[in-house]
């Protein structure tokens, strides 16, 4: 809910969202022309589906000021158990839903030890993704699995495309907007964010604040499945290492919109993941070695909250009034 | 009468365009008690803020013991003798009593790495309380005292410090009851007899006149007056007049006839929750402000969060309008009609970063979205709107986070949360703490205005709000609850059945 | 008012509360006794010279690593990045020999490299405000980078294993290697600032109310920034100790060591100081997790088997804790 002085804010920030990513293609574009290619935004489009999507559902547990540190061992063990399920000859559709299922599962254990029983989110979810990174290993001991899964059609959520679009952003659009639509016009939007402002102003104003925790780690698992299957369908086999590259984008994406954006939403979540996404993948094509990437996408998460933090505006805010001291206007002597 | 401890002279402070404090002088004996009047935002927070070392003043002086002093940081006052116990002090919980009067301060040199002696320390406690007799278990965890203890600790904690020659009180009774209270002016008067000057910021008007010598009453950002308590009694000056710049009549609405009294809306018998209350009877009528007194501690806390859901009773019964109802969580509470204005709005009451467009509708997103799940912003914003009006919102800003707002303003949205409800019974817990006097009048008269569709239910452990505001009035103690002999409390007695359960059934 | 009269300090405790003491005091050595017995009676291998070697070895370099990380948590902040310093200070090493220097200035510059890290963390989290899970992540993935990007995306061989090597050698009794005397030693000198030391007390202070330690004139910044100059020094004394250890310089290690990590500080933390971290606990909680390992791998536990029981024991731990810090509640509650 907002007033037309947040709305004025808000679109101000846009703008400068939009700007930035425009200098940011720019920048890439002068340097490495291949950058604006078709092949290349095609690319960041597919890259961007499925950091989105993770970023998506990360952005639920953070409106509810939590972390949600199991991504990569939810991923991986989801990866795996979709995989098994094509090799074993399921059609696809059951096995998304089982995926999905399955990860619920995941998110509402960890989201009851969170909201029920008081645990501590940070190394509580560490411990869910630890066992989800090892369980990954139960179905084939490591090895990859591959079977059927060209004939299931996996591969065509990342190779068929829809009015020019790729499937994956079309689906990625899609889910978004629902979030968005959800969390900032409907009353469970308006729960969530006062569950994660106040939770216990929200208990007393009758919001079942320990539901919506839960449930906030419920859907971060079910984006998380769909992550991961955007990336099975990209490259065809499912291994256990799926998915550990999705954790560190998607809270660099969720704060660094939060931090331009000056608040966790959809919209900032999206800006954000944008932009490491092109980050990302305009480094990679000029020639960036992979090992960089983690150090890159960390190194703008930094820059990018530091800059827009408090501490940094007081700073501001210390210089400016340097430069342009106030006229003094109290009578009396100085002291 | 010696040589004043500290004289300010000319004092001025601004934010932005806010002229906060203007040519503001003032004067402390030593030995002396001295109160600090004004409402929200007339400067006295801002005046002790700088006399406490954590802002800078623009100009003027400040003189302690004679000589100017400057000071830069907190540490600056503290070293020249002026120490600060703020309104809600902050404490280590899991330590000892005597480990928080001397954290930071274990050794002389203040050093990280210093040496912790027990023995030395504990010395040095025996020392102190030697000058103060307090009786308290200073080896007791702070997180397991009560509150005046934690407030005496506190204290302690400032005064450890030597050369301490002021100290200033920011409203340390608004979590005390009266009987509590007296052990802290008991504590005062030690401070007192041993030279040390007071300086006592209340909202509590009778305070003044209870363990005052003088005060003076901020307006505006100017000291607009400034006399000893002799004086005022024998002239007869209204405080309240001095600190709002008009005369202000009765603060208390009118009482409601009784004849005028409606149907019983909420009904409760032998309520009982245990170590909270025990058999507490009694009914709430439309068109009547039922008054619940009791100490911090009697149960009224807890008997109002009880009724709300928040913590079950045990046993008893409830019926609104009539029927019996079982209420486990607020939401069946707010379901059943009820609304809780809790004792603490910036922690039960509000998400203090958020504007009122966020705040109001929170307890009844129901209303908000139409009855289906999509929120209405054009009629919820036309909605909030009359309601912040209705409460006198200042100022009407609907996009101002609630933490921009002083005390009284932000009970205010709480109420207008309570409003938009539209709930048949409400209760309100310590409405008025950290509300200054102004506020409090209109918040009085919300609570009448309400009272006529719905049944108002006021808990409070200032009697004279209680007393003032209410109808009717019951007293709870340790738990249980007293009625009047003979129809009605007078202010007196309500007192006495809130402190001694003198009147019980 | 509830008061008793004046103060009595020399409170003798009753007889039964100080068993009872005891107990919540010691409960994991016993622990560690009774795992140490069990195991041994199916693997007497796990009672071998050789083993205990091993064990002890992986236990000094384990301790070194959380040293600090302990203070880190008792002081309410968190510090992921610790595993990444590690393996940035040991990639330094290797890189540095690499080049021809000597293991002298090698470990200079490696422990310094961890000190910067540690500064530029805790300047972020106690100067500027921002949230320490991430300045940690992001610190973690730039040292990821750097390390990796110091040896190209391998590994870097080291010729000569150095003057520490000779000190994980099983000297004692040819059971126990030298290196465990200095590191036991650091670790009573960190015991006795914990708990003599005002510093100690700051500590768990900042971690219960920092607004109370701030109101008092401490100076929580420098504070927390030593404690987290600290952490990075300690981890990167771990890598330097894993370089010589492993005579390389491994860009990835580290991914277990999280779990290890924080698990042992976090179950070491319910011995002694209920709930809080502390360097006995992180002693003998990381004996333990040593113990338990060694013993799973004589067992003939497959590493994904390892990892499942590693979070398994974290979120035992943490419920453990949890209901314990719940009770004490209760009682403090119910007066």
């Amino acid at each position: 809910m907002r007033t037309w002085k947040d709305r004025m804010r808000h679109s101000t920030r846009g703008l400068g969202f939009v700007a930035l990513v425009l200098i940011v293609a720019a920048i890439f574009g002068a340097l490495e022309p291949r950058f604006l290619s078709y092949v290349s935004l095609n690319g960041i489009a597919r890259h961007m589906a499925a950091n989105g999507l993770a970023a998506l559902g990360l952005t639920f547990v953070v409106i509810v000021r939590k972390f949600d540190l199991s991504i990569a061992g939810v991923a991986a063990f989801c990866a795996m158990s979709m995989g098994a399920l094509i090799a074993a000859g399921w059609p696809l559709w059951s096995v998304i839903l089982a995926g999905l299922a399955l990860g619920a599962v995941i998110g509402g254990i960890s989201g009851i030890a969170i909201s029920r029983f008081g645990l501590p989110d940070i190394v509580t979810t560490i411990a869910v993704g630890s066992i989800g990174t090892g369980l990954a290993f139960i179905y084939t001991g490591g090895r990859s699995i591959f079977q059927n899964f060209f004939t299931s059609g996996i591969t065509d959520l990342n190779d068929a495309k829809l009015m020019g679009l790729g499937v994956s952003m079309w689906l990625l659009v899609a889910i978004y907007a629902l979030a968005w639509f959800v969390l900032s016009r409907t009353r469970t939007g308006l729960a969530f964010y006062a569950t994660g402002e106040n939770p216990m102003a929200a208990h007393f104003s009758g919001i079942a604040t320990r539901r919506f925790v839960a449930l906030a780690y419920v859907l971060c698992a079910m984006c998380t499945v769909l992550a991961v299957l955007l990336i099975l369908a990209e490259s065809g086999t499912a291994e256990t290492n799926k998915g550990a590259n999705l954790m560190m984008p998607a809270y660099a994406g969720v704060f660094l919109g939060a931090a331009i954006m000056g608040g966790t939403s959809v919209i900032a979540s999206f800006g954000g993941i944008l932009l490491i996404t092109m980050l990302l993948d305009g480094f990679a094509l000029m020639g960036l070695p992979y090992y960089y990437s983690d150090g890159v996408v960390s190194l703008i998460l930094l820059i990018g909250v530091l800059a827009f933090s408090d501490g940094a505006r007081g700073t501001l805010e210390a210089l400016r009034f340097l430069f342009w001291p106030q006229k003094p206007t109290a009578k009396g002597s100085d002291a | 009468m010696g040589a004043p401890v500290l004289i300010a002279s000319d004092v001025c402070k601004r934010f932005g365009p806010v002229q906060a404090l203007r040519n503001v002088d003032f004067r402390l004996e030593p030995g002396e008690v001295h109160a600090l009047l004004g409402i929200n935002g007339a400067g006295k927070s801002t005046f002790i803020k700088i006399l406490s070392g954590a802002l800078q003043k623009d100009s003027g002086t400040i003189r302690i013991g004679g000589e100017d002093v400057h000071f830069r940081a907190p540490e600056d006052a503290i070293r020249a003798g002026i120490a600060t116990v703020q309104q809600h002090p902050e404490l280590v919980p899991d330590m000892s009593g005597l480990d928080n009067i001397f954290l930071g301060r274990e050794t002389a040199s203040r050093s990280l790495m210093g040496r912790i002696d027990r023995e030395a320390l504990e010395a040095r406690a025996d020392a102190l309380l030697a000058r103060f007799a307090v009786p308290i278990d200073l080896s007791q965890e702070v997180g397991q005292m009560s509150a005046v203890e934690r407030e005496a600790v506190a204290i302690l904690q400032a005064i450890a410090v030597d050369g301490i020659r002021v100290l200033i009180l920011d409203e340390p009774t608004s979590t005390l009851t009266d009987v509590e209270r007296e052990d802290l002016f008991a504590l005062m008067n030690q401070l007192r007899a041993q030279g040390i000057a007071i300086i006592y910021i209340t909202h509590q008007l009778e305070e003044v006149f209870a363990i005052a010598d003088s005060f003076s009453v901020f307006r505006g950002g100017a000291c607009v007056a400034r006399m000893s308590v002799d004086e005022a009694r024998s002239s007869g000056v209204s405080l309240a007049d001095l600190m709002l710049g008009e005369a202000v009549g009765d603060i208390f609405p009118k009482k409601a006839d009784p004849d005028a009294r409606g149907d019983v809306f909420l009904e409760v018998r032998d309520l009982s929750l245990t170590h909270g209350f025990e058999n507490v009877s009694f009914t709430a009528h439309r068109g009547e402000i039922l008054g619940l007194f009791g100490l911090v501690g009697s149960g009224c806390d807890e008997l109002a969060k009880s009724i709300f859901g928040v913590d079950p009773p045990d046993q008893g019964e409830i019926r609104i309008h009539g029927k019996p109802v079982s209420l486990r969580k607020p939401r069946e509470a707010l379901d059943a009609g009820i609304f809780l204005v809790p004792g603490d709005r910036r922690t039960e009451g509000l998400a203090l970063s958020r504007h009122s467009l966020f705040n109001v509708p929170m307890a009844n997103l129901r209303r908000a979205a139409g009855g289906r799940w999509g929120l209405k912003s054009r009629q919820l914003r036309s909605d909030i709107q009359r309601l912040t009006d209705q409460v006198a919102l200042h100022p009407p800003h609907l996009n101002t986070p609630a933490s921009g707002f002083s005390g009284g303003n932000q009970q205010k949205i709480v109420l207008a949360k309570g409003l938009y409800s539209e709930a048949d019974i409400y209760i309100f817990v310590e409405p008025t703490v950290g509300v200054d006097i102004g506020a409090r009048a209109k918040i009085y008269g919300l609570m009448r205005d309400l009272s006529e569709r719905a049944a108002v239910i006021v808990v409070s452990s200032d009697c004279d709000e209680v007393h003032g505001v209410a109808d009717r009035t019951i007293a709870l103690h340790k738990g249980r609850h007293v009625e009047p002999e003979s129809g009605v409390f007078s202010r007196d007695d309500l007192l006495m059945a809130g402190i001694m359960g003198k009147g019980s059934l | 008012m509830t008061m008793t009269s004046t103060v009595k300090f020399a409170q003798s405790r009753p007889r039964g509360r100080k068993i009872a003491r005891l107990t919540t005091d010691l409960w994991l050595v016993v622990a560690v006794i009774v795992v140490t017995l069990g195991i041994a009676s199916q693997r007497p291998q796990l009672l071998d010279a050789v083993n205990i070697a091993t064990v002890l070895k992986s236990f000094s370099i384990m301790v070194v690593m959380v040293l600090g990380l302990t203070w880190v948590i008792a002081s309410g902040k968190i510090d992921v990045s610790f595993m990444q310093v590690a393996a940035l200070s040991n990639m330094i090493c290797a890189y540095a020999l690499a080049q021809g220097w000597s293991w002298g200035g090698a470990i200079v510059v490696a422990l310094l490299a961890g000190a910067l890290v540690g500064l530029i963390n805790g300047w972020l989290v106690a100067s500027m405000r921002l949230p320490a899970l991430i300045v940690t992540i992001s610190t973690a993935g730039i040292c990821a980078s750097i390390a990796a990007a110091l040896g190209k995306g391998t590994v870097i061989r080291i010729a000569d294993p150095g003057p520490l090597e000779p000190l994980l050698q099983p000297a004692l009794g040819g059971a126990v290697p030298m290196i465990v005397v200095p590191v036991l030693l650091i670790a009573a000198v960190a015991w006795f600032v914990q708990e003599r030391l005002s510093f100690g007390r700051y500590i768990y202070a900042l971690g219960q109310n920092e607004a109370a330690v701030r109101a008092v004139g401490v100076p929580v910044v420098k504070l927390t920034v030593i404690l987290f100059v600290l952490s990075g020094v300690s981890s990167a004394l771990a890598g330097i100790l894993l370089a010589s250890s492993l005579s390389s310089g491994q860009p990835m290690i580290g991914g277990p060591f999280l779990i290890n990590g924080l698990t042992v500080v976090l179950l070491g933390g319910m011995m002694v100081r209920v709930g809080k971290p502390n360097i006995l606990g992180t002693l003998t909680a990381t004996l333990f997790i040593g113990v338990l390992f060694s013993g799973a791998t004589l067992l003939g536990l497959p590493d994904f088997q390892r990892q499942i029981i590693q979070g398994g024991l974290l979120l035992t731990g943490l419920i453990v804790a949890t209901i314990a810090a719940s009770h004490h509640g209760a009682r403090t509650a119910g007066q």
